[in-house]
């Protein structure tokens, strides 16, 4: 079995099944729909909390298809056949977070610059958020295919899955909303923010997959 | 000295002397820095009697710290070596980080109330030990949630270590994220300590009983583990006998 396979494989799987792309972006929105009904109309507090708003719900919509990332594998034997395939569990871990991430959650940051016009905020901003977003959501995506893997046959799962990922999002929450929020107010560090979004994800991209090959590994044996 | 002590007769023959050792030093360190901080040492020029609130705030921060760091190295030499017993120390390890990290997070909180007027601030400091008070739950969360002992004991390993190579980038990008507003370093410093001598020997006092009263709970804990274990395995060969 090649990893190229594994990508093909998984990302039509996660494309066609279980809502496919139209999940987490629904998610998505609904919670961008909330934010303000909760927050108040206020103009100004739209513009102010947007892209910290933005961001945080990409998060939850990311989060949302975690327990089936790695539960049905271990359920249904699927793991072992990957575990048999000669493969590196490090190239499997890579190649299907990324095809799974690749088939699902590119619709997050069309959305993410839909809602900050809807938000009230300039155009550049929005679009800096956006590009910030699609640079944080690999990291993201493999932040939390970590907790996901690392709870895969647990009780309650998808519980522990949020409480795992939330603290190591940090940095990539930090760094993505800082960059919306400075492109706001025509501030540079707004770059500066992109980049460090870029490097923190690249990081995660790079090691993640050794934390999941790990945690695969334990449940193989 | 890990490998010395991995084997269970020799930890229990170590914890035998080191728990009451542990113990009874913390009882005495604490009791002399409490009579020092509280009672024998002057009022700060900036912060009146407040500042007693210190000595258990600045310790508490510092063992939340040692604490992660050291259930982080327990982890790695788990995976690595297979030692139950660095498991062991690790699940130790986590619920009493996590109360130091609450404890610095409530004192912190009584002390902010007066000196910066509110409860809570969202400084990098503060919501840094925020954060590491959420990564012991979660460790403690994550070993709750696997039935299966060893799995459970493979999966926070590798979570803590997860946690520790996150650590430096978090706490980078919290302090990117604030301004400053807490007090930079006052007693870790390249020039010495910027902080008053009569300060200094009750902070101390209690940072060092602090440490002997978090090894006494660990080594306890541990201990207890072991024997729980033990009990259990002879239950289930019994159960085979009969």
């Amino acid at each position: 079995m090649r990893a190229g396979a594994i990508f093909l494989r998984e990302a039509r799987l996660a494309f066609a099944g279980g809502g496919g792309p139209a999940a987490p972006a629904a998610f998505f929105i609904a919670s961008l729909t909330l934010a303000p009904l909760a927050i108040g109309q206020s103009q100004a507090t739209l513009q102010a909390a947007g892209p910290g708003v933005i961001c945080f719900a990409a998060l939850l919509a990311v989060l949302q298809g975690a327990e089936r990332l790695f539960g049905e594998d271990v359920a249904d034997g699927t793991l072992e056949t990957y575990g048999l395939s000669g493969l590196p569990l490090s190239v499997v871990a890579l190649a299907k977070v990324l095809g799974t991430a690749l088939a699902t959650l590119w619709p997050l940051p069309l959305v993410g610059l839909g809602g900050g016009i809807a938000f009230g905020l300039p155009a550049e901003a929005a679009g800096m958020l956006a590009l910030a977003l699609a640079a944080a959501i690999p990291g993201l995506a493999f932040l939390v295919a970590i907790a996901a893997a690392l709870s895969a046959g647990a009780r309650r799962g998808g519980l522990v899955i949020a409480l795992i990922a939330a603290p190591l999002a940090i940095p990539l929450m930090v760094f993505t909303a800082s960059a919306g929020r400075a492109a706001g107010i025509g501030d540079a560090a707004a770059s500066a923010n992109l980049l460090l979004t870029c490097a923190v994800s690249l990081f995660v991209t790079a090691l993640a997959p050794f934390a999941i090959s790990a945690a695969l590994k334990a449940r193989l044996e | 000295m890990f490998s010395y002590l991995a084997n269970p007769q020799r930890f229990e023959k170590f914890a035998r002397i080191a728990i009451p050792v542990c113990g009874w030093l913390a009882v005495a360190l604490i009791a002399a820095g409490l009579w020092y901080g509280l009672f024998s040492s002057p009022v700060d020029r900036f912060q009146g009697d407040t500042i007693r609130i210190m000595y258990v705030h600045v310790p508490s921060a510092w063992l939340a710290l040692v604490l992660y760091f050291a259930m982080g190295v327990a982890s790695f030499v788990y995976f690595i070596w297979r030692h139950n017993l660095a498991d062991v120390a690790a699940a130790s390890i986590a619920p009493v980080g996590a109360v130091f990290a609450a404890l610095c997070l409530i004192t912190g909180a009584i002390w902010g109330k007066p000196t910066w007027g509110a409860w809570w601030v969202w400084d990098a400091r503060l919501t840094s030990m925020l954060i590491q008070f959420l990564l012991f739950l979660g460790y403690i969360a994550l070993r709750a949630a696997i039935e299966d002992e060893r799995l459970a004991a493979r999966s926070a390993a590798i979570l803590a270590m997860v946690g520790l190579v996150n650590l430096p980038i978090v706490r980078f990008s919290v302090e990117w994220w604030d301004g400053i507003l807490h007090q930079g370093a006052t007693v870790f410093r390249a020039d010495g300590p910027e902080i008053h001598g009569s300060q200094l020997l009750p902070l101390a006092l209690m940072a060092i009983g602090f440490t002997l009263l978090a090894a006494w709970m660990v080594l306890y804990r541990m201990r207890s583990a072991i024997m729980a274990r033990k009990a259990a395995n002879l239950q289930r060969l019994r159960e085979a006998r009969a």
